[in-house]
């Protein structure tokens, strides 16, 4: 740890983020033509099947049995559900099953048949419906999209005031371009791991530029009061930001170990109470996603990059000093 | 502080602490009641969000168009009969739904356009609902010629026990929250045309509707729009009214039309409908003046509602079809349990006290009895956030967990921190008193920039996000505040109980560096 340096990788750091975003946009770019999405879009932004159970209590007075017999039928049919949803009727009890939209819709149409068909047995009267059912949910995501988008923005537009008033113009800059390097690399991890993406994946990107400001925040911190000391203002821009980065990594791991560990706890929890891993797993992985592409950008790609601003950014200082004179 | 001040202090906040946490986390039957009254804590009081209470869902079906239960359930017994073959006859059986032919028009060439008409309705509802600032909720086109509406139930766990869990005990407030939801449901899908204001005897500008038997108040030729520039609803004291903001020549139209309806004999009602159906009505007993009319409400709820509907009609999105759903009968509300399992909302709880308890346990073996001054204000940061949770009656989900463990770690951390920078400042051979004012000295700026930057990020979210991330914003606004005063309560406390210890250092698990004496 103590001889980490950064500033001479600038072009290893640049390479791998811009294979990241590429390979990423790429898997996007080709999803979108062949798998129906740029991403791959959770229960919240993309339309789905379910086959929905109305049955009597009369005739079952318990969901398990129902659950049973539905399983039993999936299983043959070969399809399986990502959600099951219980609830209550006036008549009776209700169970809906959620299928992803590309499931064979005959497929589902005919296994709910062969519930119904179960669940009646020999009564001439039907007391217990199975049907299915095409829902087509596209309408929801955009707005939340829209103000994220715009509280994103403004946050990062009142980070970047703030910087240049409580630091330098080029730490400002450098703390910018770390937020839409983590951006890019969130999404393109993102497009890359086809992980659902629902609402909690909006969560994490704000999360992600949560953390670049807090990390960006510690190191640019580290490098206005070192730069008070007489020895340290002597050296040269990749020393200084190599010793920042070093002073303020630990700092900034910190944050990123809590929400890991926050994020495991909550996720054997979740899982237990659900009995499931399926519908837990996702927000567990982008949180580590958020926070990787956090503490990557801001701590190993931001700083070697930072060192050229600065280094420009004094040239151009110097530059105009000369020119006064 | 004497060792007398500083116990009577301590107990005095113990036992503050010990009482508000146990009614914020204990429920119990109320003595003499039977076992039928019950006080309810304060976590069990908390609304949850749709992961962690459930959906409550309504299919909208538009005129002409049923489900295939239904339509099976009404086919008559005799099937020689031709009440049979009529019936049959009637209905075009579309997958799971059934339309009648009539409305499909001849080899169903209107088909297409009933598609259109539902997916353009949806998309109006989706507005619509969105204006409710739920923490989450979906509108979709079901089977293409219906709309399937989800709302998050935002029962507490103890409602949420009663729907689901075989609870006996049925908490007041839960028929509140479902009515709240039957009249949300019932009054923003009201639909099949345009807003109109009416009367049963006064004519106004408009004319005379036979079908309705009724006058229309504004001329055929003109749009609502040009009388009313938009609706909002304002709760104060306890009174809930829509108020209907007027253009200049809605204010002309409503000074005399209010003056005749006023002075009428039998109707003195100004009559909103949309399309056909009756929204609300108005008893004018003066005639109304200025650029403002205001409608009173029994509830909130109404007020939000209705402000929305007429908002929604006067910029023009105004439902195409009828969905029938003023009428009680036609809307059949679904509760789904949690998705994340009907124990989840225990398993949060778990896990945030496990959480609470591992921060506390560390602090306890890391700085000894310093530890017990950070157990105190890990409780009352705790504290603060279920009161919180409680007051403003933020919507609690996973995600807002999340934010609320993060800002309970904030405020671990800048304890830890100080607590750090003081065992420093102690090796480097400093009194007690010197180091607890040098490390709050040099960590001040760093501290406060820290959760300045939070303070200002979590409320940007809170006020530009919406639903789930919102409630989550505030969450995290509430914790972030609570965790910067409660900062510097730490000084306080530190002050009070080392007070009565006569090795500081111990006290805290420090040791002082001996310097060597020149």
């Amino acid at each position: 740890m103590t001889k980490l340096k950064l500033s001479s990788k600038m072009h290893l750091f640049i390479i791998i983020s811009v294979a990241v975003v590429f390979i990423g946009f790429l898997v996007g770019i080709i999803c979108q033509f062949v798998a129906g999405g740029f991403f791959n879009y959770g229960a919240e932004f993309k339309s789905y099947n379910t086959v929905e159970i109305n049955y009597a209590y009369v005739d079952f007075s318990e969901e398990e049995k129902v659950v049973e017999i539905c399983d039993g039928v999936f299983d043959k049919a070969g399809v399986s559900y990502y959600n099951c949803a219980s609830g209550d009727t006036s008549d009776g009890g209700k169970i809906i099953f959620r299928f992803s939209a590309g499931s064979d819709e005959k497929t589902l149409a005919d296994a709910a048949n062969a519930i119904q068909t179960l669940l009646n047995g020999d009564k001439e009267s039907s007391q217990s419906y199975a049907a299915f059912h095409k829902v087509q949910t596209t309408l929801n995501g955009g707005r939340v999209l829209t103000y994220t988008s715009i509280a994103i923005a403004s946050a990062v537009v009142l980070q970047l005031i703030y910087y240049i008033v409580r630091y330098k113009l080029t730490m400002a800059l450098g703390a910018l371009l770390a937020n839409f390097h983590n951006l890019a690399l969130y999404v393109a991890l993102l497009a890359m791991t086809r992980i659902p993406v629902g609402l909690s994946a909006v969560a994490f990107a704000a999360l992600t530029v949560l953390f670049t400001m807090i990390a960006t925040g510690y190191m640019f911190d580290r490098y206005r009061r070192n730069l008070k000391k007489e020895n340290f203002a002597k050296l040269d821009g990749d020393e200084q930001t190599d010793i920042c980065v070093r002073e303020s990594l630990v700092n900034s791991l910190y944050p990123a170990i809590g929400v890991a560990v926050l994020a495991v706890i909550l996720f054997v929890m979740l899982s237990v109470s659900a009995m499931s891993v399926v519908g837990v797993i996702s927000p567990v992985v982008l949180s580590v996603l958020a926070v990787a592409s956090a503490i990557y950008g801001s701590m190993f790609f931001m700083p070697p990059v930072y060192t050229r601003i600065k280094r420009i950014g004094d040239a151009v200082k110097n530059r105009s000093k000369k020119n006064n004179k | 502080m004497g060792k007398i001040k500083s116990a009577i202090l301590t107990a005095i906040l113990l036992a503050g602490i010990v009482v508000l946490a146990f009614f914020a986390t204990v429920s119990y039957p109320i003595a003499g009641s039977n076992k039928v009254s019950r006080y309810d804590s304060f976590i069990n009081r908390i609304s949850l969000g749709s992961d962690l209470s459930g959906d409550a869902s309504a299919v909208l079906y538009p005129e002409g168009v049923i489900s295939y239960e239904d339509y099976v359930s009404g086919i008559p017994d005799d099937k020689e009969s031709d009440k049979y073959k009529e019936y049959v006859d009637k209905y075009e059986i579309l997958g799971s739904v059934c339309v009648e032919k009539e409305v499909l028009g001849e080899n169903g060439v209107n088909a297409d356009k009933l598609k259109n008409d539902v997916k353009h309705d949806a998309e109006i509802l989706s507005k619509r609902f969105g204006e409710k600032d739920y923490t989450s909720f979906s509108v979709s086109v079901k089977d293409d010629y219906t709309i399937l509406v989800s709302l998050p139930t935002n029962f507490s766990y103890s409602e949420y026990r009663s729907q689901f869990l075989d609870s006996d005990y049925v908490p007041n407030t839960k028929s509140d929250k479902t009515s709240a939801i039957s009249n949300t449901l019932t009054a923003l899908t009201y639909g099949g045309g345009a807003l109109t204001l009416r009367n049963n005897e006064v004519s106004g500008y408009g004319l005379y509707d036979s079908k309705l038997s009724n006058y229309m108040l504004t001329p055929a030729s003109k749009d609502i729009s040009d009388y009313i520039k938009s609706a909002d609803s304002i709760s104060r004291a306890g009174n809930h009214v829509v108020e209907i903001n007027l253009t200049e020549e809605g204010q002309k139209l409503f000074e005399d039309v209010s003056a005749k309806i006023s002075s009428a004999t039998n109707d003195k009602n100004l009559r909103i409908f949309i399309g056909d159906k009756q929204l609300l009505e108005v008893p004018l007993s003066e005639a109304v003046s200025g650029d403002t009319f205001y409608i009173s409400t029994n509830n909130q709820v109404a007020a939000d509602n209705y402000a929305i509907i007429i908002d929604s009609c006067v910029k023009g999105d105004s439902l195409a079809l009828y969905y029938g759903t003023d009428d009680a009968n036609n809307l059949e509300i679904t509760y789904t349990n949690a998705s994340l399992g009907d124990y989840s909302a225990v398993c949060l709880f778990c896990a945030i006290l496990a959480i609470v308890v591992a921060a506390i346990v560390y602090s306890c073996i890391r700085y000894r009895l310093l530890g017990l001054v950070n157990a105190i204000v890990i409780l009352m940061h705790s504290l603060t956030i279920i009161v919180a949770l409680l007051l403003i009656e933020i919507p609690f989900t996973v995600a807002g967990a999340f934010f609320a463990v993060a800002s309970l770690a904030l405020m671990c951390g800048a304890n830890f921190a100080l607590f750090e920078k003081v065992r420093g400042e102690t090796l480097k051979g400093k009194t007690m008193q010197s180091a607890i004012k040098s490390g709050y000295k040099s960590l001040l700026k760093g501290i406060l920039e820290l959760h300045v930057v939070l303070v200002a990020v979590s409320l940007i979210v809170a006020l530009v996000c919406v639903g789930e991330l919102a409630a989550s914003g505030l969450i995290f606004f509430i914790g972030a505040i609570a965790s910067y005063v409660l900062y510097w309560f730490t000084r306080l406390m530190w002050f009070i109980l080392s007070s009565t210890v006569k090795d500081k250092f111990a006290f805290c698990g420090f040791k002082r560096e001996e310097l060597e004496d020149d």
